[in-house]
C-alpha cells in the first residue's frame, strides 16, 4: 500500500512489483436511517490476497461485503474493481462471488443442480456443465455419487463444500465469505478452515471473508482488518495485529487480556493506585491517560528468586485447566481481576495470597 | 406393561381413525346409493336398484350447460385469483414497506364477510352499474371472496421463502426473469398449487355467491339446490356422486403421472 506513494521516476517499476489492487475502496459509507453502518472505509486488497475483515456483531462488516458483492450500493464513496468503478453495478454483473452466512443453497435443486447454476445462467451445454460440476466436486471434496443427492440431505460440512463448488462454479476474480463456517462445530470448523486455505493458494483467487472470530482470521489471512462501529481501526497482518494492537479495543478483541489504566506524571506513569508503571522505553502516546495491555501468558507468578519489572498482589479466586496450562483468575487489592497463565510445571502450590507481575518488554501500551 | 399400553393405543387410534374416515365418506355413499334408486323419491332402504337416474343425466342437455357454466367460472376464478393472489402475497410477505400490515388486513378481510350478504350487496352493485347479472359476473363474485382465501394459502409458502436464495441467484449472474423460473416460482409452487385447487374448489361449490349474482346462469350447486328445494329427482344425487368421482379420478390421474414423471426423470439421471 506505502508503494503507491513512490516517485514519479520509479514509477513503471512500482507497478512491476506492485499491481494495482483488485478491490479498492475510498471513502465508502452506507447510511441506513441516519445510521451509519459503514463509516467511511477506504481499503486496497491485492490480487490473490486473503483478507479478512473481523469486528463484533453490528460493527458494520455484513454491510461492508454486500456493498463490495453488489447487493447494496454505498451512499458516499467509490468502490473499484480492476480500475473500474463499480458502485452501481448489480451483482449479477460482477465477476465477484458471495458465499452467504446461510450458504443459500437452492432447496429443491440437487448438488449438481446448485453447483451447475452459474452456467446454466451462461448457458453452458449440459454435458459440459456436468463435466465441469464432477471436476469441481471432486476439487472440494464431494464424493461423486452425491450429484444427484438432494442438497438439503447434506450434512452441514457437506453443505459448506458444495457451496464453495457453486461460487467456483461461477470463477469469480474474487470470492467473499459471510462467516459461513460460523454454524459448524469446532472440528469441522478447523479442517474446513484449513481447506479453504488451501483452496485459495491453489486457485490463486482473492478471498474477502469476514468474521467475529479472531482464531478463524489469524489461521487463514494475510491480511487482517478490526471493524468497529463502522470503521476499520487496524489492518495489518495477523503477527502485526497480534502484537502491536492500534488501541485497547483491539487488544480486547484479540483473545483474553488483562488491561491496567496508567496515567502520566512528572515523565514518568502512574497505576490507579499510585504505584509507578515500568513502560516499553520507545513508548510514544499522544495523551495523559494509556492502557497497559498485558496477555495472560506473560502474566507470571512472582518470587523472591524471580522478580518482575511490574509487581502486584492479590488472591486467586479461579483456577482452569487448559490441558498442558492453567489459567488463574486473581483479584488485585485494588478489586481488578487479571487473567495469568502459566505452564502446567509452574503450577501455583501457595495458598490464595500470590504476587504476580509483568515484563515492561512483554506489555503493550495503548492509548485511551 | 408398556407393549399392553402401546397396543391399547395403537387400537384406539386406529379405532379413532376409521370412525373419522367413516364419519366422512358414509354421507358420500349414501348420496351414490340415493341416486342408483330405481323410485323416484329418496327412501331408504333402497328397494330396486337401477343406472337410469345416471343415463338420465349423463344425456340431459341441461346438466352440460351446467358442467359447462361451472367448470367455466372455476377455472376462470382460478387463473385470475391465482394471479391476484401471487403478486399480493408477493407484497405483503416479502417486501417491507410501510403499511402492509394495513394492507395484509385490509386484503383478508372479505373472508370473514358472509357470503350470502357478500354476494346480495355485489347484486346491488351490479345493479346500480347497470350490469345484467350473469356467469361473467357470478366470476367476479367469486373473486372478491376467492382471492383472499388464495393469497392467505400462497402468503404462507411465500413467508417461508428466504429472500437470500433470490440474492444467491443474482450473486451467481442469474436475472431477475431467471431467477423468477428457476429459483422462485419453482420454490413457490407447492403453494401455488394449493392455491389454485382452493380456488378452483371454493369457486366449483360456491352457492349463496353463484345465487345471487349469476341470473339467468345457472351452476351445479345452484341447481342442485333448486332440486332439493322444489322437483327433487334422483338425478340429484347422481350429479354430486358423478362430481364426487370424477374429482377422485383427476387425483388419482394426476398423482400416476407424478410418478410416471418422477420415474421417467431417475431413470434418465440413472442413464446420465
Amino acid at each position: 500500500m506505502s508503494s503507491v506513494a513512490a516517485s514519479p521516476a520509479s514509477d513503471s517499476l512500482v507497478a512491476q512489483k506492485s499491481p494495482r489492487p483488485v478491490l479498492q475502496l475510498v471513502d465508502v459509507r452506507k447510511v441506513f436511517d441516519g445510521f451509519a453502518a459503514v463509516d467511511g472505509i477506504s481499503l486496497d486488497i491485492e490480487e490473490g490476497e486473503f483478507v479478512t475483515i473481523v469486528g463484533p456483531s453490528g460493527s458494520g462488516k455484513t454491510t461492508l461485503l454486500r456493498m463490495l458483492a453488489g447487493l447494496e450500493s454505498p451512499s458516499e464513496g467509490y468502490i473499484t474493481l480492476r480500475g473500474e468503478l463499480i458502485n452501481d453495478v448489480p451483482s449479477n454483473r460482477r465477476p465477484t462471488c458471495l458465499v452467504f452466512q446461510s450458504l443459500a443453497l437452492f432447496p429443491h435443486m440437487t448438488v449438481g443442480d446448485n453447483i451447475e447454476f452459474p452456467l446454466r445462467v451462461r448457458k453452458m451445454a449440459p454435458e459440459e456443465r456436468r463435466k465441469r460440476a464432477l471436476e469441481l466436486m471432486a476439487k472440494v471434496r464431494l464424493p461423486e455419487d452425491y450429484y444427484s443427492k438432494n442438497v438439503m440431505l447434506c450434512s452441514g460440512g457437506e453443505k459448506q463444500r458444495v457451496a464453495l463448488a457453486r461460487a467456483f462454479a461461477y470463477d469469480p476474480d474474487v470470492l467473499f465469505f459471510d462467516e459461513p463456517l460460523s454454524a459448524l462445530d469446532y472440528k469441522l470448523k478447523k479442517l474446513l478452515e484449513k481447506e479453504l486455505k488451501d483452496l485459495h493458494r491453489e486457485s490463486g483467487k482473492t478471498f474477502v471473508y469476514i468474521t467475529h472470530s479472531l482464531e478463524e482470521a489469524m489461521v487463514m489471512s494475510d491480511r487482517i482488518g478490526v471493524m468497529r462501529a463502522g470503521k476499520v481501526v487496524q489492518i495489518g497482518t495477523p503477527e502485526q495485529i497480534y502484537t502491536t494492537p492500534a488501541d485497547r479495543f483491539v487488544a480486547e478483541f484479540f483473545g483474553e487480556v488483562n488491561i491496567v489504566p496508567i496515567r502520566r506524571a512528572d515523565g514518568g506513569w502512574l497505576r490507579r493506585d499510585g504505584k509507578p508503571v515500568a513502560v516499553p522505553s520507545s513508548l510514544d502516546i499522544a495523551g495523559d491517560e494509556a492502557s497497559v495491555v498485558i496477555r495472560p501468558e506473560y502474566m507470571r507468578f512472582v518470587t523472591e528468586e524471580a522478580g518482575a519489572d511490574n509487581t502486584l498482589t492479590g488472591t486467586i479466586f479461579n483456577e482452569y485447566s487448559l490441558g498442558s496450562r492453567l489459567q488463574y483468575q486473581v483479584r488485585s487489592r485494588t478489586g481488578r481481576t487479571f487473567l495469568i497463565e502459566v505452564p502446567r510445571a509452574a503450577a501455583w502450590k501457595g495458598d490464595g495470597e500470590v504476587t504476580i507481575g509483568w515484563d515492561a518488554g512483554n506489555a503493550i501500551v495503548v492509548g485511551g | 406393561m408398556q407393549t399392553v399400553g402401546r397396543t391399547r393405543t395403537h387400537f384406539l387410534i386406529r379405532a379413532w381413525t376409521a370412525f373419522v374416515v367413516l364419519a366422512i365418506y358414509l354421507p358420500i355413499a349414501c348420496g351414490a346409493l340415493a341416486g342408483l334408486s330405481k323410485g323416484r323419491y329418496f327412501s331408504f332402504p333402497i328397494r330396486i336398484f337401477s343406472t337410469e337416474w345416471w343415463g338420465k343425466t349423463w344425456d340431459s342437455f341441461e346438466i352440460h350447460v351446467l358442467v359447462q357454466n361451472s367448470v367455466l367460472i372455476a377455472l376462470i376464478v382460478t387463473v385470475l385469483s391465482v394471479l391476484f393472489a401471487f403478486f399480493g402475497a408477493l407484497a405483503f410477505a416479502r417486501y417491507p414497506w410501510k403499511g402492509r400490515r394495513a394492507f395484509q388486513r385490509l386484503l383478508l378481510l372479505p373472508i370473514f364477510f358472509p357470503q350470502p350478504v357478500l354476494g346480495l350487496a355485489l347484486l346491488l352493485w351490479f345493479n346500480a352499474l347497470g350490469i345484467s347479472p350473469s356467469w361473467k359476473t357470478a366470476v367476479v363474485a367469486h373473486l372478491v371472496w376467492i382471492v383472499p382465501v388464495v393469497t392467505l394459502v400462497i402468503a404462507i409458502q411465500v413467508f417461508s421463502f428466504d429472500p437470500v436464495l433470490e440474492e444467491a441467484a443474482s450473486d451467481l449472474g442469474a436475472s431477475r426473469l431467471f431467477t423468477l423460473r428457476t429459483v422462485t416460482l419453482p420454490i413457490l409452487w407447492p403453494g401455488i398449487w394449493s392455491g389454485a385447487l382452493f380456488a378452483f374448489l371454493l369457486s366449483w361449490g360456491n352457492f349463496p355467491l353463484s345465487l345471487y349474482t349469476a341470473g339467468a346462469d345457472s351452476t351445479i350447486p345452484k341447481w342442485l339446490y333448486s332440486k332439493m328445494v322444489a322437483g327433487y329427482t334422483p338425478m340429484v344425487p347422481a350429479l354430486g356422486t358423478m362430481s364426487t368421482l370424477t374429482a377422485a379420478a383427476l387425483l388419482l390421474g394426476g398423482g400416476l403421472v407424478r410418478v410416471l414423471l418422477k420415474r421417467r426423470s431417475e431413470l434418465r439421471a440413472r442413464e446420465g
